[in-house]
């Protein structure tokens, strides 16, 4: 039997989200239907929206923000000769919280993946390529995972970056090929940004 | 385990291999849920020494979980080495005859299990090939390259098949060599069994890559690499494919099959569980005599299926526990009133 139409459309709302499937999407959306008071579910549907009305990508580094340009871009005491290029949002904040990088990044709000219909052009990248013209800039750091296609990504922007007169520099990594930004903790980001190497 | 075909007995020891390497060898992930269930659960308690685990590895819908003394292991790749297993089974007779596709999974699934290195610079390559050959589809349609991404992706390429192809010659030139020696010991003669690898590619990928781009881009496909590399049977210097007898055949693969327990043994620092399906009705009983003496040299673990227990020795049977498989369930048996 197939579900109502409100409650299917819930479903299929889950399963946008990563790792959920069918059948969990299916236990989100009746748990909300049997288990959520009106109230609740307003206050949800609510800070949907109101995420979506106040945060933006940065008009000049692409990290999520609710003003314009983002703190940290419109922070004159970061070092202004240094961008930490990131493939998320989330690894601006991971970086952050480590405490002791005090240069610029941008966020490429993805990786080049052929597979995945992602070239250089669906991703935040001219505009690297613009904000590092000025004579400010003396070195771009990549930070991209060392996934393929965070590794691609970063080959990719060297490539591009090489006739320039910048430093680019790769950070080092203390985890195998393969793995994600995100399980590294505080001490080992700290050491990577340390021991990044020139391309 | 002793049972009439189709009573289980292949899926008990499919079970073990799937909580060994996360996948079947002859299943997809789908068809090891039940139809009615949402996930696949194989839990066991495994003893190495005075020390015990419990292993556990979860198949769902949404992917698998592997869970080590109730820790998740986030990464299949930490996963998949800790429990090592080989497997002979009907399957492994086209090991010989069937495609180069089964020699490369062949490859893949002993070198996966022993070297995490090889493991995840295979899933990389994997994923940059399919990365080149959308690219190079790409082309078909528009006629348009980013050749600083084809080049990027070049790099990755080489990069990755390189530590593939020098990984996998390591492999066969150390199971060559056992299994030529098993192979003798087990037809009592100085017959030579060997493997010869085939590379697809040399050794410059790169310089390969570029002079055969013309060529991928009008196939639309990446036509050389470690996902066309091969390997084949010698024995007495001529292809065992067109040469070699069924019964030849057979037993240069059970050769392999024990020299991949040492094998593995010998990387690892563990000895693996040896799964043999339906093997000892084919042999007779001088070759039966050397196989149950080299398990237990090996001392390997050694779950072994047959349809009936006539066809093994019964002095070979010893020091084995029994248990008959019916209806999916297993029960093991006493031994008394078995020594006739
Ligand atoms: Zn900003």
């Amino acid at each position: 039997m197939e579900y109502p139409k409100a409650l299917e459309d819930l479903i299929q709302a889950f399963q946008h989200y990563p790792g959920v499937g069918r059948k969990t999407a299916e236990r989100y959306a009746l748990f909300t239907v049997n288990q959520l008071d009106d109230t609740m579910v307003s206050n949800f549907s609510d800070a949907l929206l109101q995420l979506k009305k106040a945060i933006h990508p940065c008009s000049i580094c692409g990290h999520l923000t609710d003003v314009d340009p983002c703190v940290i871009c419109s922070d004159p005491k970061r070092d202004q000769t240094k961008i930490i290029v990131l493939e998320s949002a989330k690894d601006v904040f991971s970086i952050e919280k480590s405490g002791n990088y005090k240069g610029l990044y941008h966020v490429l709000n993805g990786v080049i993946s052929p597979v995945n219909g992602v070239g250089p052009e669906d991703i935040n990248f001219t505009s690297l390529v613009k904000r590092v013209h000025d004579d400010v800039v003396k070195e771009v750091i990549l930070a991209t995972s060392a996934t393929q296609e965070g590794e691609a990504t970063a080959l990719y922007v060297n490539r591009v970056l090489k006739s320039t007169d910048l430093i680019v520099s790769r950070i080092a990594y203390g985890v195998p090929v393969g793995a994600n930004l995100e399980y590294a903790d505080e001490v080992t980001l700290t050491k990577a940004i340390e021991n990044r190497r020139v391309y | 385990m002793v049972g009439n075909n189709g009573v289980g007995k292949t899926n008990f020891l499919e079970a073990i291999y799937v909580l060994g390497l996360a996948k079947s060898y002859k299943s997809d992930d789908d068809d090891l849920i039940h139809y009615e269930d949402e996930f696949a659960k194989i839990t066991a308690t495994i003893v190495v020494g005075q020390r015990e685990r419990v292993q556990s590895i979860i198949i769902s819908e949404i992917g698998k979980k592997a869970i080590v003394n109730q820790t998740e292991i986030k990464r299949l790749s930490d996963y998949i080495g800790l429990l090592n297993i080989v497997a002979f089974t009907p399957d492994s007779m086209n090991l010989i005859k069937g495609s180069p596709l089964g020699r490369r999974y062949f490859l893949d699934v002993f070198l996966g299990q022993s070297d995490r290195a090889y493991f995840l610079a295979l899933s990389a390559f994997k994923q940059v090939l399919k990365q080149r050959n959308e690219l190079l589809k790409q082309y078909g349609v528009s006629h348009k390259i980013d050749e600083t991404l084809l080049d990027v992706l070049d790099q990755q390429f080489a990069q990755y098949a390189q530590i593939i192809i020098h990984k996998r010659q390591a492999f066969i030139d150390n199971v060559k060599e056992k299994a030529t020696t098993v192979f003798q010991q087990l037809t009592n003669s100085d017959s030579l069994l060997t493997l010869k690898y085939l590379p697809s590619i040399g050794n410059d990928i790169i310089a390969v890559l570029q002079s055969k781009r013309k060529s991928d881009l009008h196939q639309a496909m990446t036509l050389m690499g470690p996902h066309r590399d091969d390997f084949e049977f010698y024995l007495n210097e001529k292809n065992a494919k067109d040469f070699a007898s069924q019964g030849e055949q057979r037993l240069a693969i059970l050769s392999i099959t024990l020299g991949l327990v040492d094998y593995l043994s010998e990387i690892t620092g563990e000895i693996p569980i040896l799964l043999l399906d339906d093997v000892f009705s084919e042999l007779d009983s001088q070759k039966q005599n050397y196989l149950i003496r080299r398990l237990i040299e090996s001392g390997a673990q050694t779950i072994i299926t047959t349809t009936t227990l006539s066809d093994i020795m019964s002095a070979n049977l010893v020091r084995a526990k029994r248990y008959t498989v019916a209806k999916g369930t297993i029960k093991e048996e006493q031994p008394s009133g078995q020594h006739d």
